[in-house]
This record gives structure tokens, sequence and C-alpha cells, in this order.
């Protein structure tokens, strides 16, 4: 079986690292920081958690309906989007995660765009 | 600059939140820059109370007199982060006894990464046990495919290796006409059937000792006597045999598609294994199961085939009547054992 990119880069002890990077820029980030406003610790922490380990293949996966359900009422734009999709890219870059890797978690993710943003995926 | 001036600097810059608190007025007498980040400018009239709402101050000022230190824990927002800080009071050695150090550590990162362990853990509690499922509907499913001491094998080795069982008794049934019923009929009646028919034959199989081996289209093979030894393996066969076809007969009254089994039963010793390495299957060989299949296509519709050794194995719940080949007898149950 091939190794996920979870795996491939240390399983949980350094995509831990990776998750509270995120969840530092996210939340002083002024595009995507005001979805956390209103949401405790815990939660955040674990939406982080789940989102970075099934982008890369780690133990947590969600179907699309689930992942569309719960953004179904958040408003989020493409722009939200596409800042959400830089700011992955700039965390991964400086954990040294190789760029064809980068790209890859980047596609996963942007093939899920028309989940969140509620509008048709053109790419 | 004086020592006390470069202390004050010091205490100042630290990135430990310190304040001086008077316990009496719960009021702040200093304030580090730290502090100041975290909860705001000083200002002379806000107090302990005001800035902690959540702090009991009673057990505070409790505390402080029995045992002359406290600590609590406080959350707040800067930003959009939760912080968490741990406070911790310490009564000073000043005249009145009024005065406190409070010191205060940013405890937000191990709040943070507890949170994320408890998430982490709760995936991978979840993970494990859909693993563990799946792994019992795998073992499940092997243990269909192959005895349990072969399964057990083939999970601590990797291998099964070929194993002769001996004395062991072998059946084999087809049904007369399963070509011309398979055309007759739609492939999905005829599935249905003979899923309904081969589950009967299990149980029935199972009731008496009797173990399925394979399925092959119409041909079915039933051991008795691997991979456990049965003393009682001709019996455990010939009643698995004549209630087979029982089944049958009472089945055909009441169904469309009349089966028209045929048996035949062999005792003696087979080899037992796991045959392909992609395709597990488990099956016995050797002369024992021809002789089994020989005898299957000489009997007729309904009958149980086999020859003299095996129905003197049988003792005097079964009798035979010779047919005209040689050595084949027909084995029936004696009409004077009771049902």
């Amino acid at each position: 079986m091939e190794k996920s990119l979870f795996d491939k880069y240390g399983g949980f002890a350094s995509v831990s690292r990776m998750v509270l990077e995120l969840y530092e820029r996210l939340l002083e980030d002024d595009d995507v920081g005001p979805f956390f406003d209103d949401v405790d610790l815990p939660r955040v922490i674990d939406h982080q958690t789940k989102f970075v380990s099934s982008l890369m293949g780690g133990p947590a996966s969600f179907t699309d309906d689930y992942i569309q359900r719960v953004h179904s009422d958040m408003n989020i734009d493409d722009h939200h989007f596409d800042r959400l999709k830089e700011i992955i890219g700039e965390v991964l870059n400086d954990f040294s995660v190789e760029a064809a890797d980068i790209a890859a978690i980047a596609g996963a993710f942007e093939a899920r765009r028309s989940l969140l943003t509620g509008q048709t995926n053109v790419n | 600059m004086s020592i006390e001036a470069i202390n004050e600097q010091l205490l100042r810059a630290i990135g430990v939140g310190v304040a001086l608190v008077d316990i009496e007025k719960l009021s702040f007498q200093f304030r580090n820059d730290t502090f100041n980040e975290w909860f705001g400018d000083h200002d002379q009239s806000i107090g302990l109370v005001d800035l902690f709402p959540d702090m009991a101050e009673l057990d505070l000022k409790a505390e402080m007199a029995t045992s002359r230190r406290f600590t609590t824990e406080t959350s707040f927002k800067l930003r959009r982060r939760t912080m968490t800080v741990a406070m911790e009071f310490n009564s000073t050695n000043d005249a009145a006894g009024n005065i406190a150090v409070l010191v205060c550590q940013n405890i937000t990162r191990i709040k943070e990464l507890e949170s994320m362990i408890d998430s982490y853990s709760m995936m991978v509690e979840r993970n494990t046990h859909e693993i563990k499922r799946e792994k019992e509907q795998v073992e499940k499913l092997l243990l269909n495919m192959m005895p349990r001491a072969a399964y057990e094998e083939y999970k601590t080795f990797g291998v099964v290796s070929p194993r002769l069982f001996d004395p062991v008794s072998v059946l084999a049934l087809d049904f007369i006409g399963f070509d011309d019923v398979l055309s007759a009929h739609e492939p999905g009646v005829i599935l249905s059937e003979l899923n309904d028919i081969y589950s009967a034959f299990d149980r029935i199989g199972a009731q008496f000792g009797c173990q399925r081996i394979r399925t092959n289209g119409d041909s079915y093979v039933a051991v008795s006597g691997v991979p456990d030894p049965n003393g009682e393996h001709a019996s455990a066969v010939a009643n698995s045999a004549v209630r087979f076809v029982r089944y049958i007969e009472q089945r055909n009254a009441s169904h469309p598609i009349k089966w028209q089994p045929r048996i035949g039963v062999a005792a003696g010793s087979v080899i037992g294994s796991v045959v392909g390495n992609q395709n597990y299957i488990y099956d016995v060989f050797g002369p024992t199961v021809s002789n089994a299949l020989a005898f299957r296509t000489v009997a007729e519709p309904m009958s149980v085939v086999t020859n003299t050794e095996f129905v003197d194995l049988t003792g005097d719940a079964f009798e035979s009547s010779a047919l005209s080949s040689d050595n084949h007898v027909s084995l029936r149950q004696s009409t004077n054992t009771p049902q």
C-alpha cells in the first residue's frame, strides 16, 4: 500500500505541529479568522486536526455530504477559500513539505471547493 | 542604572505576567508589561474582581489567610485566540501581610495540545474500532472458506501445510439434469435455489458432524473427520446423505423446480490444504474423494451409493443393497431404525 502523506511526514508527531501553526495563522488572518470568532477552542482545534489529517490521508476522512452539511450556513466565498488554500500552502512550505506533495494536498482541497462555497466546481 | 531599576526592567519585560495585589482591597499595586498585554492597560479603578469576575474571591482570601498561597486558572480571548493562564498568588513578607505576588503563566499551548490530543485520540479510537470490526468480518469470511485449525495456521505462518486426515468420510452430491434446469430458468433463480439448498445441507451436516468443503456449480462436497477427528465419521456422512435426500424430497413437493440429487459417499483418508496463493480455497484430495465422486456418478436420482466397506463402518443404522456394477451398493437408513 502506498504510504500516505500523513505517514511520510512523520505521522501525528509532526502533523500536530503543522496543525497548531495553521490554527494560529487562521485565527490571525482577517479574512478567514472571523469564521472562528465564536467557536470554542476545543472545537476549532478538533476541526483543524481532522481537516489536516484528512487532507494528508491520516486517520480521518469525511464524506462530501458531511463536509457540505457542516459548512452550508457559513457563507464561504471563493476568496475565503483561496485565502485558506494559500495559508495551507504557506504552512506546508514552512514545514518543508515537498512542492509536489503541497500540490497534491492543494488539489485534494480544491476538489472540494464547491462543497464549501456552494458554487459549481469549474476546475 | 541602579540594581532596582534593572530589576524592574526585567520584571516588566519577562514573558510571565506579574502583578502585586492588595488582598484586602483586591486592587492592583503593580502590573508588568506582559500582564497588561493580556488583560489590558493598568487602570487604578479596575480591581481584581473586575478583571476576573469568575474568580472565587472568598476562596482566595481564605486560602491566603491559611496557606498564604492560592492557585487558579483563567481563560480569555486575545484577538480570536483563546488564551489560558495559570495564576498563582503568593503572600509577601510585608508588614501588613496584605500584598501578594500574582504570577501568571501562559498555558495556552498546553491547552491547545490537550485539545488536539483529545481530538486525535478519538479519531484513532474510532478507526481502531472500525479496523477491529473489519478484521472480524474477514475472519468470519475466511472461516467460511477453511477450517479454524487451518485458519489459525495460516494466520501464524502465512501458509497452510498439507495435512493427512485419517480416517474420514467424504460425501459428494450433484444434481441429475442440472444443465437442463440451468437452461430452463434464470441464473438468478438457480442461484437463489442453490443458496437455499446448500444452506440447508450445511445446517443438516453441522447437526451430524459433517462440514462442507466446497461447492462448484451443482457439486457439493462435504467431509466428516476434517480437521477434528470424528470416530463416527461414516455415520455422520451417511446420516447427512439420507437427510439431504429427504430434505430435497420434501422441498420438491412444494417447489416448482424438482431437484434430483445423487450422492456418493466413501471412507478413507484425505489430504487437506489451502490451494493457491491469490485465491485461497481450502480443499481435500485423495482416493477417498475420488471414490465418493465415482460412486456419485453411478447413483440413481435421490439415492446414495457407496461400497460395502463404508456400510460396515456405519453399524446397524444403515442397510444396503448391491447394485449391478462391481462393489457398489445403495445405502439407505434401516427400516427398523427410529427416524
